[in-house]
């Protein structure tokens, strides 16, 4: 396990990036970004560990980053004070752009993956926006009227954008429509629905509503998502059925802040927990592995080496398949073999 | 902002806390009261505290504080006195506090906030505690009303007068104008004020009788008329007070009205009271007893003209402030200066009468005006230990247009 300290800042999230494979990214905050600066590290897994080859630092938290998807240097970040800045690794150290129209922290950006020349943001003020690095003002805003902790677009279209709130919601927007009453809201579907099948052990308690504080889509089956939130529990979403959750994975004894869905394995993903630990997840679907099927889920293994609340965790795109990193408020970012932490089924 | 942040990820950790556990919970940081001791109200000009002037009456109670509370007096850093008449009361405490067995490192001062001095007293311990000022202190609340002063000798200057603000040339009024202007505005007839008036008597009579002050008062002995005398007794009850009798009393104010008398209104009266604060981390560390939990107060201003409906803005903000409602509070202290705002309060806001003043108020007891805020305290939290109840609000109005409230939570409930 390799380890990297962000001495004096606790990070919210890290990310691999999609052009080197020695490359990740951190963005922090110090005084676990209640108020203070933030910084943003660029880290490099060398022979000799984790080294950082470089941190800009900014007026706010940052509570988020994403790699750009058209240019190997460039990556943003989301503020807390409301401004997304997009910073260039072999330019100075300030911002190459930056743009501000967020009235709150924002929580979320994101890079399309498919047509890969706009981005979007999610934010306390309760709106996505979707931007193009060329413009200066954000081509679209799409009200949520929720603080919106966690928004996407999906890998499989370039125009869908998906968000999660505090209002307990999965949003889908669809961008090919026309904008009229709806603003490309296309679905609106409550998480806390119970599911179309009971889930063993989970029955008896009746959820209400419950922040939801992110949410991931599965990179190969293009209508399957997981969300995560305040209540601990893991959901994934089938969008063909909307009506409820397809699983629920239970285990987490605090609010989950962060999932991944595997690159390389289209039933498996990662989660990040206040409860200090981060866990691997299958969702059953994959049954050429012995599942038993999408909604017979379960947790199959954990890794508690963090000594605070779990806030990211990535996947590594290269290399083996259980190659990941996660950080957490004990100032730690660790990168580590999902395989070592795999309990027996 | 950082506050909402902190806020936001607390509330992620606790989704679905209930608003009464988030008081009712017990943490190291919390503000806690060890001690809540007051002295017997009498009336004044003619009762026990008659020669025992404020300085005199400080000394007393803080005394009393020293002996009662087992602590050593050089962990208190700071004693605050809530007093209205006396200009001089920062002097009277400082050097009370010192002859009362206090060493010269703990500090004194004084605030007014009129009626609600008390609280406000409370309330400055309190903020000090919380914010690392000091770890331990006293508040008090005393007011000799056989002296007088608590009236301007002079009207305001030029400025403010003819500034053409009713609002400022309001705060000229009597407070019993504006008990009259209460009673007219909202329509609080002088026979609901009388009944009112009769039952504070009954309660304050009954609780009297039960003996459940007893655990509030501290017997002190002062000198009245050149002899020493020691005081045990709450002297404004008057027993076998009816509502026949009270009708016949004549209005008191009557160039402003014909509602209010000095049947239904708050007596004049001297007495004190003191409440010992530190943090809860170390009271457990001095093995303090801890009476109560401090959960917070608030102030809100409204028309001096009808400063007796203060409570009916304090309180509501201050359950707001804490996402509660009155019915997770389980005993109120409304502090009953006129028998007219007393009866708004309690129906504007749709108290239960039962939680409500249950050993009557300041019509039966008197309200001595800067003890008041600290005798509810005492007053509030020996009721909750008597119910085995958890939730005081203690509530004022006061004179040129306010209101105060304060949540405290009782936790003796063996």
């Amino acid at each position: 396990m390799l380890e990297f300290r962000t001495a004096g800042f606790n990070p919210y999230s890290v990310k691999y990036s999609p052009f080197f494979d020695s490359r990740l990214a951190v963005s922090a905050g110090a005084n676990f970004g209640l108020v203070g600066n933030g910084r943003l590290f660029i880290l490099n897994l060398t022979a000799n560990g984790i080294v950082c080859e470089k941190f800009f630092e900014t007026q706010d938290c940052l509570f988020d980053l994403t790699w750009s998807e058209q240019h190997e240097n460039q990556l943003l970040t989301a503020g807390g004070d409301g401004s997304i800045k997009l910073f260039d690794i072999g330019v100075g150290e300030f911002p190459v752009a930056g743009w501000q129209e967020h009235n709150r922290e924002v929580f979320s950006v994101h890079w399309n993956l498919v047509n890969k020349g706009t981005f979007l943001s999610s934010s306390w003020d309760g709106t996505v926006k979707i931007w193009s690095p060329e413009r200066k003002e954000s081509i679209t805003t799409l009200p949520v009227h929720s603080c919106v902790y966690s928004a996407q677009f999906s890998p499989h279209h370039p125009d869908v954008v998906t968000c999660v709130s505090r209002d307990s919601h999965l949003r889908v927007f669809d961008l090919r429509t026309k904008p009229s009453a709806q603003n490309h809201l296309t679905l609106a579907i409550p998480i806390h629905a119970p599911p179309k099948v009971a889930v063993p052990g989970y029955g008896n308690v009746s959820a209400g509503p419950t922040e939801c504080l992110t949410h991931d889509w599965n990179k190969y089956r293009d209508s399957v998502l997981a969300t995560a939130g305040v209540d601990g529990v893991v959901r994934t979403f089938d969008l063909r059925v909307p009506s409820g959750p397809v699983n629920m994975l239970t285990g987490h004894e605090y609010a989950v802040r962060k999932i991944s869905w595997s690159p390389h394995l289209s039933d498996v993903l990662l989660s990040a927990s206040y409860d200090m630990t981060c866990r691997v997840w299958t969702d059953g679907s994959n049954v050429d592995q012995g599942g038993n099927g999408a909604g017979l889920g379960r947790e199959m293994g954990r890794m508690d080496r963090h000594t605070e609340f779990a806030m990211g965790v990535d996947w590594c795109l290269f290399g083996a398949e259980g190659w990941c990193s996660s950080c957490a408020w004990d100032e730690r970012v660790l990168v580590w073999d999902v395989r070592e932490y795999m309990r027996p089924a | 902002m950082a506050a909402e942040r902190l806020s936001s990820i607390v509330s992620q950790l606790t989704p679905g806390q209930k608003p009464i556990d988030t008081i009712t919970q017990k943490n190291p940081d919390d503000v806690v009261i060890t001690l809540a001791i007051r002295t017997p109200l009498c009336k004044a000009y003619k009762g026990g505290l008659k020669d025992t002037p404020l300085d005199g009456l400080v000394f007393k109670i803080l005394e009393q504080v020293v002996r009662k509370s087992n602590i050593d007096p050089q962990m208190v850093e700071d004693i605050c006195l809530g007093n209205v008449s006396d200009s001089k009361a920062a002097y009277y405490v400082r050097a009370a506090c010192l002859a009362a067995g206090f060493p010269n490192t703990t500090a004194a001062s004084s605030v007014n906030r009129f009626c609600s001095s008390g609280l406000k007293a409370v309330q400055d311990i309190a903020n000090q505690i919380i914010t690392g000022s000091i770890e331990c202190g006293v508040a008090v609340g005393a007011e000799h009303m056989s002296t007088g002063g608590d009236r301007l000798t002079r009207p305001f200057v030029d400025d403010i007068v003819h500034s053409g603000t009713q609002d400022a040339a309001d705060c000229l009024m009597p407070m019993g104008q504006t008990s009259e202007n209460v009673g007219k505005d909202f329509n609080i007839t002088r026979e609901q004020q009388d009944l009112y008036a009769a039952e504070s008597f009954r309660r304050a009579e009954a609780a009297q009788k039960a003996g459940w002050f007893d655990d509030e008062i501290t017997p002190i002995t002062v000198k009245v008329d050149g002899k020493d005398v020691t005081l045990t007794r709450d002297e404004g009850i008057r027993p076998n007070t009816t509502f026949e009798g009270l009708n016949k009393i004549r209005p008191a104010f009557p160039e402003f009205g014909d509602r209010s008398t000095g049947g239904n209104s708050s007596q004049v009266t001297d007495g004190a009271a003191a409440v010992l604060l530190m943090k809860r981390s170390k009271a457990l560390e001095l093995g303090q007893p801890i009476l109560a939990k401090f959960v917070g107060a608030t102030v809100a201003g409204l028309a001096p003209r009808i400063m007796g409906i203060g409570p009916s803005l304090a309180v509501p903000k201050i359950l707001t402030k804490f996402g509660l409602t009155l019915d997770d509070i389980d005993v109120i202290e409304l502090n009953e200066a006129f028998a007219s705002m007393a009866v708004y309060c309690r129906d504007t806001m749709k108290m239960d009468y039962s939680k409500m003043n249950p050993r009557g108020g300041a019509i039966a007891l008197g309200h001595p005006l800067g003890c008041t805020g600290a005798r509810q305290i005492c007053t509030g939290l020996s009721e909750c230990r008597r119910r085995k109840a958890k939730v005081l609000l203690t509530t004022m109005c006061i004179g040129t247009g306010m209101g105060m409230a304060g949540i405290f939570v009782n936790e003796q409930l063996d």
